[in-house]
């Protein structure tokens, strides 16, 4: 059910394996962005969740906690029975949505601003160029460290090896919010930018909207969902190894 | 998901408690909450330490009482934070003493929703500068300008004439009546409104 009803723009319900896909697709668009990060293409006819998902590879239970804790706009770190999923099928997810960021959207994004301030006087056409870049290239660096670091030991952990220099609090505490800044170019460009407005520069701040949530969404899934299940699976292999090398488990 | 109005962090080792209070914190209506919740009283620095919430609803009794807040306060050396004393039980009114608010169980979503208005105003009033809360004094757009030329704090204390401190109060306010907090954002402020020519930033404003 909607909290408030004039203000629920998607239909927020908990979509279930038995559910159609093309319904939680035409209730929630933004999905349509959950799908294709998870290796799922259009065109899958009437099947329900559960049949596109598993023809496709994909771990239904991971996708459906996913797209739940997106519809529901929750801000908490799910409980521990939730967090049983594939963490493999979580990276392929979020690996996508870097590629989608760095490689379509920021690029796309950069060429509509750029056409669309040309008009403006050359130095603010320049500086709000070179905020674009500054923080483009932070977000590349923060999903860079992601891919470099975060997903191979991750996948060293699923091989069951941990690592004695690593562990995922160390990611934690650094994981900083990458949205903050494009609202700032957001705030600017509604409440400064000097020239004349036009299609092409309200499209762009369309698309800023839109990149801003993406990107909060994003770093959402990570904190409350991704760390929280590497945690998990970090607490579960000391404890094994705890167990064979005959050690109390005094403190978990 | 818009950036919230309210940031509010609860503290409240009781599940039951925890998720009730948030459900009636998201009923209230006109206010977007972004709730974060903390179990556990050990974790509570840090969580602070991560979301920066505006607002803390926290069960004294769950972080020790009196001594218990003061340490927090401390430790988390958030100006701006607002403390509300989540209350389950009656507890002595010298424990309360550091709090900016109280909100009890038995409270009406109507009288939470007053409560935490009334939080959200001192909080813009704090703000400075009254109901002027975009525009710049001259002082900080002095200051505006030394930033955007890549000046450090000590450098804009020591050509103006300020302490460090000052200068960090300054750029605090600015950050908050502009919304812009990076020194590229102030840029493009500094730049459209004509502080300063781009020829006097490129020299040294590359980083």
């Amino acid at each position: 059910m909607c909290k408030e009803d004039n203000e629920c723009m998607y239909k927020n319900r908990r979509y279930k394996e038995t559910d159609k896909m093309s319904d939680l697709i035409c209730d929630n668009y933004p999905m349509v962005l959950v799908m294709s990060r998870f290796g799922i293409p259009l065109g899958f006819g009437e099947k329900n969740i559960g049949e596109v998902c598993s023809q496709n590879g994909v771990d239904v239970k991971t996708f459906l906690t996913i797209v739940n804790f997106l519809a529901e706009d929750r801000h908490e770190p799910l409980p521990e029975p939730e967090l049983q999923l594939s963490l493999d099928s979580i990276i392929v997810y979020l690996h996508n949505a870097h590629d989608y960021f760095l490689n379509f959207r920021f690029p796309h994004i950069r060429r509509k601003l750029v056409e669309a301030i040309a008009s403006c006087p050359a130095d603010v056409a320049f500086v709000i160029r070179r905020f674009f870049d500054e923080y483009a290239s932070e977000v590349n660096q923060h999903m860079t460290y992601e891919e470099k670091y975060v997903f191979p030991y991750v996948h060293g952990l699923l091989k069951g090896q941990g690592s004695a220099k690593y562990n995922i609090g160390v990611f934690k505490r650094r994981h900083n919010q990458v949205e903050a800044k494009i609202t700032e170019l957001k705030n600017i460009l509604i409440k400064y930018y000097p020239g004349e407005g036009s299609h092409l520069l309200n499209s762009v701040l369309f698309d800023i909207f839109a990149t801003e949530n993406d990107l909060a969404s994003h770093t959402y899934v990570e904190d409350y969902i991704f760390i929280p299940a590497i945690q998990l699976l970090e607490k579960s292999i000391a404890n094994s190894h705890h167990d064979k090398s005959g050690f109390e488990n005094s403190d978990c | 998901m818009i950036s919230p109005d309210l940031k509010i962090a609860i503290a409240e080792s009781s599940l039951i408690l925890r998720l009730g209070m948030e459900a009636v914190l998201h009923q209230l209506t006109g206010l977007r909450i972004q709730v974060t919740e903390v179990g556990e009283g050990e974790s509570l620095a840090e969580s602070l330490h991560i979301c920066h919430p505006d607002v803390l609803l926290v069960n004294p009794v769950m972080i020790g009482g009196s001594v218990g807040i003061k340490q927090l306060k401390n430790e988390c050396d958030a100006l701006h934070l607002k403390y509300v004393a989540l209350l389950s039980v009656q507890v002595p009114a010298e424990m309360l003493r550091l709090y900016d608010e109280q909100i009890s169980i038995y409270d009406t979503p109507d009288a939470i929703k007053q409560k935490l208005d009334v939080l959200c105003n001192e909080m813009s009033s704090e703000d400075g500068a009254d109901d002027e809360q975009q525009t710049l004094s001259s002082r900080e757009k002095e200051i505006v300008v030394c930033v955007v030329k890549g000046m450090t704090n000590r450098e804009i204390a020591d050509k103006l004439f300020l302490s460090t401190h000052t200068v960090i109060t300054h750029r605090r306010n600015i950050a908050r009546k502009l919304q812009i907090h990076s020194a590229s954002g102030l840029t493009i402020y500094a730049i459209v409104n004509k502080l300063v020519d781009l020829s006097e930033i490129s020299v040294n404003g590359e980083k």
